[in-house]
């Protein structure tokens, strides 16, 4: 077995063993907020037309992944950095990415059954039917990669008290002043405008067509964008793994 | 600021060197320089030959390291901690069992080694911490205060151990504020004070002249006799205690002395003992600051 395939399974095997206390409340909570927030933004909207609602349900289906990537993991990251777990690793014969790589995996597992628990709960709720494309699971995997990349990011660049307020901040964004939950052209132009540099915008469109496939087709634009976001998210997040002060 | 400056030692396979100095003195960052988590802005790292600096990965190889702080074992237990840092660090299945049943055993926690991490004493985790350390150890072992919270049973074991690993061939560099066990467990040590090496050697060497002198300790009746008893013969006071150190040959004398005053009721009791590592520790930094003392050169680079 290779060297990074063999840390890559130790260190998965330690990180689940670690929090194998936490991860039912993780579980339990993801999954709530993930279904609270189509049975929610339901409340908002009781008669969403049949657009509206596919855009409430799979908008809910990708916050549950971002919440997953970019609040839990930043959060769990900024502990496991003030505890000092974080540097124990990083003094192990242990490649980079294999830390990094162990941790998204945790990471997408957790995410995975809120996302299909909201699906179901959007469906019921609004009566959608899907036309789902295979590529759904590689889009899955591409936002929650993103996701999680750009949450570690976060939790390594910033100071750990600085790191709830920006999760609380990304939650709040995705959910009310992102085109997630709704088309991009209800938003003022500025904020149109931000959200082509911002994530959100092309998680919410790949889930999206990938869940119900549009009839003209799949658009490879939002797999590029993000493509590139998790790369450079790797990136700065393995760099800042190695980084020595 | 310099965390450190102008460092320059080497420790041999077989040779446990300990790290000596106040709180701040550049103890951790040094360990965290040859580990790679901090980068020197300046000067070289060598680790069995390979450049630590420039190749981290390879010196993370060739190093085991037990941190200042507490490894992080919640939720997992002592014996699944070291099983598993044997098997990151290359082991079989069966040696990394093996191994991890004989450590346990020879630390004395067999009883914890199936509780959760976060229910176990300070002192317990600490030995967990040296376990892994220990448990497949790299060319050089570096423990930063690995006796912290152990009890005095256990720390004799885990001195043991350390001197075991150093008789298996490694390297050991270990920190401790705990000179008088150093003493006895360290072939050399380095004192460090402000990121600087302010003497190093072996422990008679570090003695030096103060080996042919013994320490004189009076406890008197009140603190003015004490004044006056320091006043009159030398040495420091603290409250009624008076501490001096004299030349060997005077010690029958210095008895008598000694005897006599406490027969005239000035002093409750008297101890006469050899100088000790720390009684030198604290010659040369001082109880409270900087005061460098001479470097013992005992023929290493300094």
């Amino acid at each position: 077995m290779s060297h990074w395939l063999r840390s890559f399974l130790l260190i998965l095997w330690w990180n689940v063993l670690s929090s194998r206390a936490d991860l039912p409340i993780y579980f339990m909570v993801q999954t709530m907020l993930s279904v609270g927030v189509v049975t929610g933004l339901g409340f908002l909207l009781p008669t969403a037309s049949p657009t509206e609602a596919m855009y409430l349900c799979t908008g809910s289906m990708t916050v549950s992944l971002i919440t997953v990537g970019m609040v839990l993991a930043p959060q769990t990251v900024s502990y496991r950095r003030q505890s000092g777990f974080l540097d124990y690793q990083r003094s192990l014969p242990v490649p980079r990415t294999a830390l990094m790589a162990a941790d998204a995996t945790v990471w997408t597992l957790l995410a995975l059954p809120g996302f299909v628990l909201s699906m179901i709960v959007a469906t019921l709720r609004f009566g959608l039917s899907y036309q789902v494309s295979p590529l759904v699971v590689p889009a899955v995997l591409l936002v929650v990669v993103s996701a999680v990349t750009i949450g570690y990011s976060i939790a390594y660049l910033v100071r750990p008290v600085l790191v709830n307020l920006i999760t609380n901040a990304v939650i709040i964004v995705s959910l009310l002043f992102a085109p997630v939950n709704f088309p991009v052209e209800r938003l003022p132009d500025w904020l149109a405008q931000v959200h082509r540099f911002l994530p959100f915008q092309y998680m919410a469109e790949l889930i999206r067509q990938t869940v119900d496939v549009p009839p003209a087709g799949l658009s490879a634009a939002p797999f590029l964008v993000l493509a590139v976001w998790a790369i450079a998210g790797t990136a700065i997040a393995c760099r800042v793994l190695s980084r020595r002060d | 600021m310099r965390a450190n400056d102008g460092i320059s030692f080497d420790v041999a396979p077989g040779e446990i060197c300990g790290l000596l100095g106040h709180n701040g003195s550049g103890k951790t960052t040094l360990l965290n320089q040859v580990i790679g988590l901090v980068r020197p802005t300046s000067g070289e790292v060598i680790v069995a030959g390979h450049d630590a600096v420039a190749d981290p990965h390879t010196a993370r190889r060739l190093c085991s390291y037990q941190p200042q702080t507490h490894n992080p074992i919640d939720g997992i237990t002592p014996r699944q901690a070291v099983r598993l840092m044997a098997r990151l660090r290359g082991a079989t299945r069966r040696e990394a069992r093996d191994r991890t049943e004989e450590l346990l055993t020879a630390l004395d926690i067999l009883p914890w080694a199936d509780r959760q991490g976060s229910t176990l004493s300070g002192g317990v985790k600490r030995l967990t911490g040296f376990a892994m350390t220990a448990i497949r150890p790299g060319r050089l072992v570096m423990l930063d205060e690995p006796t912290n919270d152990v009890d005095p049973v256990r720390r004799t074991l885990l001195w043991q151990l350390i001197r075991d690993l150093a008789d298996a061939g490694c390297a050991v560099l270990l920190v401790t504020h705990n000179v008088i066990e150093a003493e006895r467990a360290v072939d050399r040590l380095l004192i460090l004070d402000r990121g600087a090496v302010v003497a190093h050697g072996t422990p008679a060497q570090l003695r030096g002249d103060d080996a042919d002198r013994v320490r004189l300790e009076l406890l008197a009746v009140d603190q003015a006799t004490a004044a006056r008893l320091a006043a009159d013969n030398g040495g420091t006071v603290t409250g009624r205690r008076v501490m001096s150190t004299v030349d060997v040959g005077e010690v029958s004398n210095l008895i008598a002395w000694a005897q006599r005053q406490r027969d005239r009721r000035l002093i409750e009791e008297f101890s006469v003992a050899p100088v000790s590592l720390e009684d030198v520790y604290v010659r040369i930094l001082g109880s409270t600051g900087h005061r460098p003392g001479e470097p013992v050169d005992d023929g290493r680079r300094s």
